[in-house]
């Protein structure tokens, strides 16, 4: 219970501090050195988790974590703390250079950093619970405190943004709260007279569960935590909201948020599992999975904005995290996430400073950034080689053997599915960034600070890249 | 011959809960058939009261006084709300909403036809068609289906709040008749959550109002692939 007061107590009183104070380069600076005090901590304490001497610590009923939640944990404080620091340098230009007509002002300033905070909050304890109401809880949490991180900008687009962010998820939500519900009920049917939703007491009396209930529980929950990871037939507010944010709020909406919601259905598919290993619902996740990362290949062919290109991406490793939810293996998930999630932040905090260099967001205006900072131009090729699987970095041992996992339990068409679509999205992905790179560099781009805004972005390439290096893939294979 | 006749006598004998429990869905219907707003928010006062008193006689008949708690948190949520969107009409003056693909009285009537295939869909629900549970879930995913039908055909950026709301009303429900109340902490913190739902959609209608000149969710086109 310490652990759970001490890591909690402090993006509690950053969210009140960012209120109070005004000075808003203070702020920023102040609340990027927290959040790394804040991973520090989180490291120290969860240690022995992650080193896997303890497997799993209770709190108290309905709070435990065990160590997939744990290196969840310190990935998403991770990504918040790149992102905030990122957005020191990010937002100072901002307020120099705003393109848009919307003055910036300390409140606004004050309201997204509290804002950010309770984000944190709840999204570390998506990985806290054990109870798939408050599970639920958290991730509803998530929608309504990120709301004010994609409204940030003020502007119409934005407002559009939030708005469809807001009802879409929320109603998708309410679809996972009628299934944690059944789940609930299901429990009541069968082993638990008293009902019960802690996912350790149900997987452990999986078998005695009403199993209707609990599968038609399963896809409503797969259904709503699927809004909210942007799964494809429900994806449609993700490009809309990653786009229109600002670029640190884009990094953890992509980088942590969506492992939260698939974080929601990996537990909810535990308990099926573990009721049934070999049924028709273990077929579903896998080839759900493999339509979103077919559905996000064919989008991302054309597109003309540079961030929705992005969230376009965030939705095809969505699919691929689903395909590794699927096969039942949650080490390749949160490998697959850990290399997403740098990547994808790097090329999020790098979008954003061209796109506020250059003013524009379209395509087809931005052109030869490899002339004006070869820095950034640099690291641009990096990061989109690096969150579409090319060979030495990270994503690449993963979605091997994401891809082997899948042929060896059978799926080979899914796996076939999978490789062609992986092969399309990179071709995509490296053509439009190619454009972007090369050709005639465009007079009113003015880049800011090149060396600075390239610190982040640049550590999470080359930890990417080390990932990669590292990762033995014979061994991932072997896993369960 | 006889004996047959009494059982299904016995059958159409309703409890007090479920008549609590049609009534919240009739409540649920004349919502979807009504385009003044007020009005549309009165209903929802009504809905939201059946449920509280669903809530407080549950608690009652399952001697759990506890839940009577979440009776209060139910009545806070009939009251508060309507009242919030209420001031809010006024703010924004608008006062209609005559929705888009379907006609109001066409969408109050195909609610009722939900109703009746909530009615069978309950019926398939293991355990549920067993002894008295039947209505409760009827009008529990009877009013899902109006909550989704209220979101679906109306324009207004409200009656999209409006509908949320329902569609949480009967999970609620849902949870309420078949499972006998879940734990008093989960009902409380969903609560919370949708008192700060609706605060947070509410206070962006201003600014939707102000940047817009409209509320008319439909007219939100701009963001495309393109």
């Amino acid at each position: 219970m310490k652990v759970l007061i001490v890591l909690g107590i402090l993006p509690i009183v950053l969210a009140v501090l960012s209120l109070l104070i005004r000075n808003a380069p203070r702020l920023r600076l102040f609340v990027a050195v927290m959040h790394w005090v804040q991973l520090a901590l989180s490291i120290w304490l969860l240690l022995p988790l992650l080193d896997g001497t303890v497997p799993a610590v209770v709190y108290s009923p309905g709070l435990m974590l065990d160590r997939l939640g744990a290196m969840f944990v310190i990935l998403t404080v991770f990504v918040i703390a790149s992102a905030s620091t990122h957005a020191v340098c990010y937002f100072a230009e901002e307020d120099i250079h705003r393109h848009s007509e919307i003055p910036s002002s300390p409140m606004r300033n004050g309201v997204f950093y509290a804002c950010l905070n309770i984000f944190m909050l709840a999204m570390m304890g998506v990985y806290f619970c054990d109870n798939l109401a408050y599970l639920w809880m958290c991730i509803e949490a998530t929608t309504l405190s990120s709301a004010a991180l994609v409204f940030h900008d003020r502007t119409k687009n934005a407002l559009e943004a939030t708005w469809k962010y807001l009802i879409i998820c929320s109603v998708g939500i309410a679809l996972a709260l009628f299934g944690t519900v059944l789940v609930f009920t299901s429990s009541q049917r069968g082993a638990f007279p008293e009902g019960s939703l802690n996912v350790s007491e149900l997987i452990l009396r999986a078998n005695k569960l009403d199993f209707v209930l609990l599968r038609l529980g399963f896809f409503f929950c797969l259904i709503g935590y699927g809004t909210k990871a942007g799964i494809f037939p429900m994806h449609s507010w993700l490009p809309d909201a990653h786009s229109e944010a600002p670029a640190p709020a884009s990094a953890v909406l992509s980088g942590a948020l969506l492992n939260c919601a698939l974080y929601g259905i990996w537990r909810v598919y535990q308990v099926i599992l573990a009721a049934s290993p070999h049924g028709f619902v273990n077929h579903v996740v896998p080839i759900l999975g493999t339509v979103t990362v077919v559905a996000a290949s064919i989008f991302l062919v054309r597109q003309y904005s540079f961030k929705r290109m992005l969230a376009y991406s965030s939705i095809e490793n969505v699919g691929l995290m689903l395909v590794a939810i699927g096969l039942g293996s949650g080490p390749l998930f949160f490998l697959q996430a850990v290399n997403h999630s740098c990547a994808k932040v790097a090329l999020f905090l790098l979008s954003g400073n061209i796109t506020a260099a250059c003013g524009t967001k379209r395509l087809n205006k931005l052109h030869g950034i490899l002339k004006t900072t070869p820095l950034w131009g640099g690291l641009l090729a990096l990061a989109t080689f690096a969150v579409t699987g090319a060979p030495p970095f990270g994503a690449f041992v993963s979605e091997t053997a994401i891809l082997i996992t899948s042929a060896n339990r059978n799926h080979w068409p899914l796996a076939v599915l999978l490789i062609s679509a992986i092969a399309v999205s990179f071709i995509a992905l490296c053509l439009h960034i190619g454009r972007i790179l090369v050709g005639q560099a465009k007079p009113d781009c003015h880049p800011f600070q090149p060396m600075r805004s390239s610190i982040v972005p640049g550590v999470l390439v080359v930890g990417v890249l080390a990932l990669g290096v590292l990762l033995r893939l014979d061994t991932l294979v072997k896993l369960p | 011959m006889h004996a047959h006749r009494c059982a299904q006598v016995d059958e159409m004998t309703l409890d007090t809960y479920e008549v609590i429990a049609l009534f919240a869905a009739v409540a649920a219907i004349l919502m979807l058939g009504t385009t003044h707003l007020r009005l549309n928010l009165t209903f929802y006062c009504l809905h939201t009261l059946a449920i509280a008193a669903e809530t407080a006689w549950i608690s009652y008949l399952s001697g759990e006084p506890q839940h009577l708690i979440a009776a209060a948190g139910v009545l806070v949520k009939a009251l508060g709300i309507p009242i919030f969107l209420g001031w809010i009409i006024r703010k924004l003056d608008v006062d209609s909403d005559v929705g888009t693909y379907l006609p109001a009285p066409l969408c109050m009537h195909l609610g009722i036809v939900m109703l009746g295939v909530s009615y069978l869909l309950s019926n398939q629900i293991p355990g549920v068609n067993g002894d008295d549970a039947t209505f409760g879930a009827t009008s529990a995913i009877g009013i899902l289906f109006c909550g989704i039908l209220l979101m679906l055909t109306r324009k207004v950026a409200i009656s999209q709040i409006v509908g949320f709301l329902v569609i949480e009303n009967g999970i609620y429900l849902f949870a309420l008749t078949q499972t006998r109340g879940m734990p008093l902490i989960i009902e409380m913190g969903l609560l919370l959550e949708v008192l700060v739902a609706v605060m947070i959609t509410g206070l962006l209608l201003f600014n939707i109002k102000k940047s817009f000149e409209h509320i008319d969710v439909t007219q939100l086109t701009e963001l495309r692939d393109q």
